[in-house]
């Protein structure tokens, strides 16, 4: 049986499937998404990025989607004024990804995993606090 | 700008993932550089950038190859080729590989043909400055049958080398060679007693002069003759030769020859001396068939001739002889040790031993532990009869005599003997194999023929040229000598020469092919021991 790529699974690629859980996103989404969501500690940088989407789309955990039609105003919100028009040209180009069943069941494997360890790391006294 | 730079970075990443990300990625850069502006998120922007690089740049390139490598595993054990390329090569490629393998090929085969001799121009350069050759070097040569050939070129490039001598001149410092042996009088069986008629050199300006005219050169006018001249000179030759050219009987028929010509008014022509001993030389060879027999026209005056006086050599003339030899390690191509232990020794001139004697022992004895060797005298011009007895005395257990040489004119005849074994010698009693060709001549045909005689050697390879005679210059009047060949040399088996059909081989082959013969037939005997 050939070995999964994705077997463990990278934090980068498991910050794009969580990027993607509430939403499709296309690249420069998913990588503000993964920022946000990780306080602004992981950027994910462009070879960075797509690598991991290409792989996790030749493992079936994401798909490519059609761009969602009241997304475009919600890209441009996030797009300064000015470059509107090539933007807009750009826009057409840019590619959505969708999180599949598989990825969503991977993701929360992977989440149970690290919550399993830090049940351990807690019960090691390693981790102290109150949080999560 | 700085999205002109990262375009440019891309191209680092394989082909396969700018084909499918390019203009995402791109799209990605403008995006960030667009919403991180100032100083600062500039920086970040480009540090990310970078070190995102590093780290994906070689992970997608690892990504690449196994998946081409894969796909061109056979699953049933076949071999495979593993490409790295997943395109196949553009016609341009094609193109400028086959151009560029060709001109290699073109480059190694020119360098084949020309660069092995290489020494041959920068030979003629050195030499031909001091001493220009001249066309009479040729004409003797090539009349005699003297070889074109280079004195460095290896002996497995004998074929390549018979098929260039025509195209090419001779070596200059083998006919330099040849002319001095002849000037020299270093001709087989003359060495010490040589009785020139004149200076040397003067004769060997004439013979130029001579041969000149024959090849119907532009030649200055010289001095004028009349009949009563012409008249004597004939006289004068046809008494010469009778006296002492080594066939009497050729002698009176070219002597009535020559005489005929004359009364018929054949001569009445040439005004000019050299194109008279032209004519002449062309009368006797249409009797005679013997090129060494020729009339030369001197335009200086001939110096007086001193009956009985043995007069060598002038000393210009043999220090120059022996600067040649110097210069060319004697004429001594090659000494080598060839599988099976056969000993091998290319030798283009059998050359003075006062100068080349320590050189020719020396080249023995490092052949001494051979158990068979291999005499290559297919370019071998000939030389001195005490070279030739010095040689072959390492082929013999005890002073064995060769060929003798009988003067006719003075009715003597001077023995030849090889010397006192060499201490410590071996060869006594090995397997001798000697090489000749058409232009083996004079001394390496003595040493083949008496060889031959003895039963000590097998000849392998064509006839010999066939000159066994010694001519030389018998003075008939002031301004004209003619050459006859006065001495023959007489072996003590067969009682007689190897003059006109030359030595004939035991295992007759092309020239190109002897060296070769013998190595086989040395091979067959040695393991027959």
């Amino acid at each position: 049986m050939p070995k999964r790529k994705l077997d463990p699974l990278p934090a980068a690629a498991f910050q794009i499937l969580l990027s993607l859980a509430e939403e499709d996103l296309h690249g420069y989404g998913i990588m503000r998404q993964v920022a946000e969501q990780t306080g602004d500690r992981v950027r994910l940088g462009p070879g960075t990025l797509y690598s991991s989407i290409q792989s996790l789309l030749e493992e079936k955990l994401i798909e490519e989607v059609a761009p969602p039609e009241n997304d475009k105003a919600g890209i441009q919100s996030n797009t300064q004024p000015d470059a509107k028009s090539g933007a807009k040209s750009n826009e057409e180009r840019r590619r959505y990804y969708r999180l599949t069943g598989a990825g969503r069941k991977l993701a929360r494997a992977e989440a149970e995993r690290l919550a399993d360890l830090l049940r351990v790391a807690r019960a090691k006294k390693i981790l102290r606090g109150d949080y999560v | 700008m700085s999205e002109k730079i990262y375009a440019w970075l891309l191209r680092l990443y394989p082909s396969h993932f700018r084909k499918v990300y390019g203009q995402e990625a791109l799209q990605l850069f403008r995006d960030r550089s667009r919403d991180e502006t100032g100083f600062l998120p500039r920086l970040r922007l480009w540090c990310d950038l970078l070190a995102d690089m590093v780290v994906s740049i070689p992970r997608e390139y690892r990504r690449a190859e196994p998946a081409i490598s894969v796909a061109r595993v056979h699953s049933d054990g076949l071999p495979g080729f593993q490409l790295l390329e997943s395109q196949a090569p553009r016609p341009g490629v094609l193109f400028s590989a086959l151009v560029l393998t060709l001109a290699g090929f073109a480059a190694g085969s020119f360098l084949i043909s020309y660069g092995g001799s290489h020494t041959n121009p920068h030979f003629w350069e050195s030499k031909g400055r001091a001493q220009r050759p001249d066309p009479t070097a040729r004409a003797s040569s090539s009349s005699s049958g003297a070889p074109p050939s280079a004195p460095n070129s290896s002996p497995q490039n004998s074929t390549a080398k018979a098929q260039r001598t025509a195209a090419q001149p001779p070596a200059p410092g083998h006919d330099q060679l040849a002319k001095l042996q002849n000037d020299a009088g270093a001709a087989t069986g003359n060495d010490a007693q040589t009785q020139t008629a004149q200076p040397a050199s003067k004769s060997g300006q004439s013979a130029a002069q001579v041969s000149a005219q024959a090849k119907g050169m532009t030649v200055v006018a010289a001095g004028t003759l009349d009949a009563t001249e012409r008249q004597r000179v004939v006289q004068g030759a046809v008494a010469q030769l009778d006296r002492y050219y080594n066939y009497p009987d050729i002698a009176r028929k070219v002597g009535n020859a020559l005489l005929a010509h004359e009364v018929h008014g054949d001569n009445d022509g040439p005004a000019d001396g050299r194109a008279f001993a032209a004519l002449l030389n062309a009368q006797m060879m249409d009797v005679s068939h013997d090129g060494q027999l020729r009339v030369v026209y001197s335009k200086t005056k001939l110096a007086p001739e001193v009956p009985g006086l043995a007069a060598g050599p002038s000393p210009e003339l043999l220090a120059q002889y022996r600067k040649t030899l110097e210069e060319n390690n004697c004429f001594f191509e090659k000494v080598q040790i060839l599988p099976h232990n056969i000993g091998y020794f290319k030798l283009n001139s059998l050359a003075d031993p006062a100068v080349c004697g320590k050189k020719a022992a020396d080249a023995m004895a490092s052949l001494n532990h051979t158990d068979a060797l291999i005499f290559d005298l297919r370019d071998n011009t000939g030389g001195y009869p005490a070279m030739v007895a010095m040689l072959a005395g390492y082929l013999f257990d005890k002073p064995t005599q060769l060929s003798s040489i009988y003067n006719r004119a003075e009715n003597s005849m001077r023995d030849n003997w090889t010397p006192q074994p060499v201490p410590g010698n071996t060869l006594a009693n090995k397997p001798v194999y000697i090489l000749t060709s058409g232009a083996t001549f004079s001394g390496a045909e003595q040493f083949s023929y008496d060889l031959k005689m003895l039963k000590r050697a097998t000849i392998v390879g064509e006839p010999t040229s066939g000159r066994g005679h010694i001519p030389r210059a018998r003075r008939i009047d002031d301004h004209f000598e003619i050459r006859v060949p006065d001495e023959q040399t007489i072996n003590p088996v067969s009682k007689t020469g190897w003059d006109g059909p030359g030595v004939q081989p035991d295992v007759r082959v092309p020239a190109a092919q002897a060296l070769d013969t013998a190595l086989k037939l040395a091979a067959a005997r040695l393991r027959k021991r």
